[in-house]
């Protein structure tokens, strides 16, 4: 079956190209990174979200300025929802900053508030490495000009001061902001500092956000075969290092659908060669280390570590396989987890039967496409309305998903883990598959689900 | 006063109008604005309550915003009416909406939407705060919808504000026990506290329907218990229908008093045996715990009349209110809290200008949202969670303070945060 066009979609046919059923022998690929239909209950962000959210928030030493009304800052705070961590709780996550503007603002322009919030910014918190601002949707329709005013506070403050034009109108959703997040801090930022010393092993780590403290454990595994970590971008990042990127001789990437933009542009300008990694499950974090070995000539090393940690963790997977074989799962996450994660349950045995993305790209879909079984559904940008009918009609034993999905899951009985967030992570490499592995089992066979009644009456 | 806000008090309007609409039975909120207005309120209430919520959004994009968002709204109501069949869609305005000029009264007024009533909510995000939006949102609701019939009810419309769903069930369990009829608008004791039962329903069970919000006209009097989230709708029925009105916020003692009297005022009713016990137990609740509550000073942050009430609660229990703050600025505001108390007035200003004036102000005891929580921990304060968003503790949303059960509740609550933190190292 190809393309199909679920029963709640009947009244929004233009869903149909979105959906997609796998057969074999076909090469089709749902209709991705297109605006959303207007009114159809889209769980998508925006551009602002994307930038400031995802890309921009993890960075630990600079003052996240937002410039707009007060909600865009209040959603951001802490991360929002994101749980990505720092080694700088005291100022990082702490605080949150907006020019908060007012009526007669978005009337008279936003300039000068917008100055003199930086500069009392800055001055509340000068040991901040940097102010960036960040665009909300008013401000680009009132046309305040943003890098004028960074320039004068720059100026005066003697601290990067950037702006970031990630209003949430642009785009279609959070995908441009990561898209303009990177060409932002590559122009401003990426090569603005020579590290001290230069090593011959010295490689940046793109696209991890630090969730519940993934690179904490991801870092340790590479530093152990000889690596130095230059920057993390931009999981517990420092602006300094992200500066002094441009010196690094590998990029390893892991989110390859928020920062394949500053790969590029690294690769283009610096010669930086990329590997594209998946740094969940065993069988693809071993890759990942013996792709990065093999670069760097240190495949011993390699092989020393994997079957040490392999070795530590494999009977347990055993025992986990032996629980959830045979399990079906629906995954929907922002786009590359989505297929990142459908190789690390086969490791369980379980079949992703469903799969589905936020803002993932045509190359996310053939990821998925390939990795998927016949039969599998495969959709873009999935609405709740169309989760509902998907979690009642296919009946996962699991949804992995991110919050604003969860209590719909939880009132459906369906068991859940919160793939954006985690539960209790970290879940990246060796040791946190296990943790992920254990999470999926509490889910799976927590008691309460037996519980829950029918009642045709209610 | 500083132009940059460091940890803001408050949230922008949108949320506050989609807060009130999740009280209406079979209602979809419809923001028209770009999808991070609908992707971010929507973790709020989940993290809040733990409920799942359903928000449509227009999805303006780059196009909209330069030739106007009228095909993209025309479009969003149409798609949600035949998907969903609500009996109310909300058209909740953004920064964006209203900076863009969109006249969304007069794109809904060219629409013909069968059995679904669309009611435009002007909410641009950068006036007032979510209790604004609340507000706006309520007064939309009752100027669209309200209808005279004859002939009038006895009915008595109550308007919550943005308390929590178990404050509401506080308040229906006091006018059950007058056998008083009343309308709740809006009302999420049981749309955001819903059970699992399957099927899962098309809609969450309860809510204000429709057909109440238009009878809200045949009322004989309305209570708004907070008077910036619903103050305007009851300001609106009185000048509209005549009926009696009144503000009160029933917390506390003397508060719970003065809200019971206005409903046996305005229904003739009498204030029943049981309720007089239930005020026993509270008083009887005080006492036991006066020793542990007297002389200390408590920093109290809210929206702005829970704010003011939670201040004369904590004045009961013998503590000092040394400083009330609000989260969102208001003349009113500002006025009241003279009374209720001696100490600093912040009168919507951030969070980081309370956690400079707990710190002058040696506080002992502090109220507030999840925000608060790292206020209490640096200046070493007790910490009561109260208002929203409060998600870093769960339940909150199920208890109410509200009524005399309610200050029962509140009161064990302020006592063992008391105790916690004099166990503390």
């Amino acid at each position: 079956m190809p393309l199909t066009l679920l029963n709640s979609d009947k009244a929004i046919p233009e869903r149909e190209k979105h959906t997609y059923i796998k057969a074999p022998s076909e090469n089709i690929l749902p209709l991705s990174n297109v605006q959303t239909t207007p009114g159809d209950f889209t769980e998508r962000g925006c551009t602002y979200a994307g930038c400031m959210g995802v890309v921009c928030g993890p960075i630990k030493d600079v003052i996240h300025l937002v410039h707009g009304p007060i909600g865009c800052a209040y959603w951001t705070w802490g991360g929002g929802t994101r749980q990505n961590l720092s080694d700088n709780p005291s100022f990082h996550g702490k605080y949150c900053f907006s020019t908060d503007m007012q009526e007669d603002n978005i009337i008279f322009g936003g300039e000068d508030k917008l100055y003199k919030s930086i500069l009392e910014a800055h001055e509340e918190f000068p040991e901040a490495r940097g102010v960036f601002v960040h665009s909300t949707c008013a401000i680009g329709l009132i046309g305040d000009d943003l890098s004028g005013v960074c320039k004068r506070a720059e100026e005066e403050t003697g601290i990067r001061v950037i702006p970031f034009n990630c209003e949430g109108f642009r785009g279609c959703s959070q995908s441009l902001g990561h898209h303009i997040a990177n060409d932002t801090l590559f122009e401003r930022v990426v090569g603005t500092k020579e590290p001290e010393e230069l090593t011959d092993y010295d490689m940046n780590i793109i696209g991890d956000y630090n969730i519940q403290g993934d690179l904490w454990a991801i870092m340790p595994l590479f530093e152990r075969m000889g690596i130095r970590i230059l920057c993390t971008f931009t999981g517990n990042a420092a602006v300094d290092e992200i500066a002094q990127a441009h010196c690094a001789k590998l990029n390893l990437m892991h989110c390859q659908r928020s920062t394949p933009y500053i790969c590029e542009l690294m690769e283009e300008k610096y010669g930086i060669p990329v590997v594209k990694a998946t740094l969940f499950g065993v069988e693809q974090t071993s890759k990942a280390l013996r792709d990065v070995a093999s670069f760097f000539g240190l495949e011993d090393k390699a092989e020393e570590i994997i079957k040490e940690e392999v070795a530590q963790i494999a009977p347990k997977i055993e025992e986990y396989r032996s629980k959830f074989e045979g399990k079906r799962v629906f995954i929907y996450q922002g786009a590359p987890r989505a297929w990142h994660w459908i190789n690390m349950f086969h490791e369980f045995g379980v079949e992703t039967i469903a799969a589905a993305t936020t803002f993932g790209h045509e190359d996310d879909y053939a990821k998925i496409c390939e990795r998927v079984n016949d039969g599998a559904l495969v959709i873009d940008n999935p609405n709740s309305l169309e989760l509902e009918e998907i979690l009642t009609d296919l009946k996962p034993d699991l949804f992995i998903s991110g919050l604003k999905e969860k209590y719909l899951a939880y009132k459906l009985g369906v068991p859940f883990i919160n793939g954006h967030a985690y539960e209790k992570g970290p879940y990246a490499v060796y040791s946190g598959f296990l943790n992920f592995a254990r999470d999926v089992e509490k889910t799976l066979f927590a008691p309460v689900w037996g519980l829950i009644r029918r009642n045709e009456h209610a | 006063m500083r132009s940059v806000t460091i940890n803001p008090a408050k949230i922008c309007q949108p949320i506050g109008a989609m807060y009130a609409l999740f009280g209406v039975h079979a209602a979809v909120p419809l923001v028209h604005g770009s999808q991070g207005c609908s992707a971010y309120p929507m973790r709020m209430f989940n993290r809040h309550f733990g409920e799942p919520v359903q928000v449509a959004v227009s999805s303006l994009g780059e196009d909209a915003s330069v030739f106007g968002g009228k095909k993209n709204l025309v479009e969003s109501i149409k798609n949600v009416i035949a998907r969903r069949h609500p009996e109310l869609i909300g058209v909740i305005t953004t920064c964006l909406s209203e900076t863009i000029g969109d006249d969304i009264d007069g794109i809904i007024s060219e629409g013909n939407y069968e059995d679904s009533k669309v009611v435009p909510i002007h909410t641009p995000s950068y006036v007032g705060s979510h209790v604004t939006g609340y507000d706006n949102a309520l007064k939309a609701l009752v100027t669209n919808l309200s209808e005279e019939s004859e002939p009038a009810n006895a009915k008595l419309n109550i308007l919550p504000g943005m308390v929590n769903p178990g404050d509401v069930m506080e308040i229906k369990q006091m006018l059950d026990s007058m056998n008083i009829s009343y309308t709740i608008l809006s009302d999420i004791s049981e749309t955001l506290n819903a059970p699992i039962i399957l099927p899962k329903p098309p809609f969450p069970r309860g809510g204000s329907s429709v057909a109440e919000i238009e009878d809200c006209a045949n009322a004989r009097g309305v209570i708004a218990l907070c008077e910036h989230a619903g103050g305007s709708a009851a300001v609106y029925l009185k000048g509209k229908y005549g009926m009696a009105a009144d503000t009160i916020c029933p917390i506390g003692v003397a508060n719970t008093d003065r809200f019971l009297d206005a409903v046996c005022d305005m229904t003739g009713a009498e204030i029943p045996y049981s309720l007089e016990q239930g005020r026993g137990r509270l008083i009887d609740a005080m006492v036991d715990v006066h020793m542990k509550t007297c002389g200390k000073r408590a920093a109290i942050f809210a929206d702005p009349d829970i704010a003011l009430a939670l201040a004369e609660f904590v004045t009961e229990l013998g503590m000092e209110p040394v400083i009330v703050s609000s989260s969102t600025a208001s003349r009113k505001f500002l006025q009241k809290a003279k009374s209720v108390t001696d100490g600093e007035i912040l009168n919507g200003r951030d969070l980081y200008e309370l956690q400079r004036a707990v710190k002058d102000n040696e506080v002992d005891i502090l109220f507030g949202n999840t925000k608060c929580t790292p206020i209490a921990k640096d200046e070493d304060a007790a910490f009561v969670r109260c208002g929203f968003p409060v998600f870093d503790r769960v339940g909150y949303h199920r208890y109410g303070f509200m009524g005399y059960h309610g200050g029962v509740y509140l009161t064990d609550l302020i006592t063992n945060a008391i105790l916690e933190w004099g166990e503390r190292g």
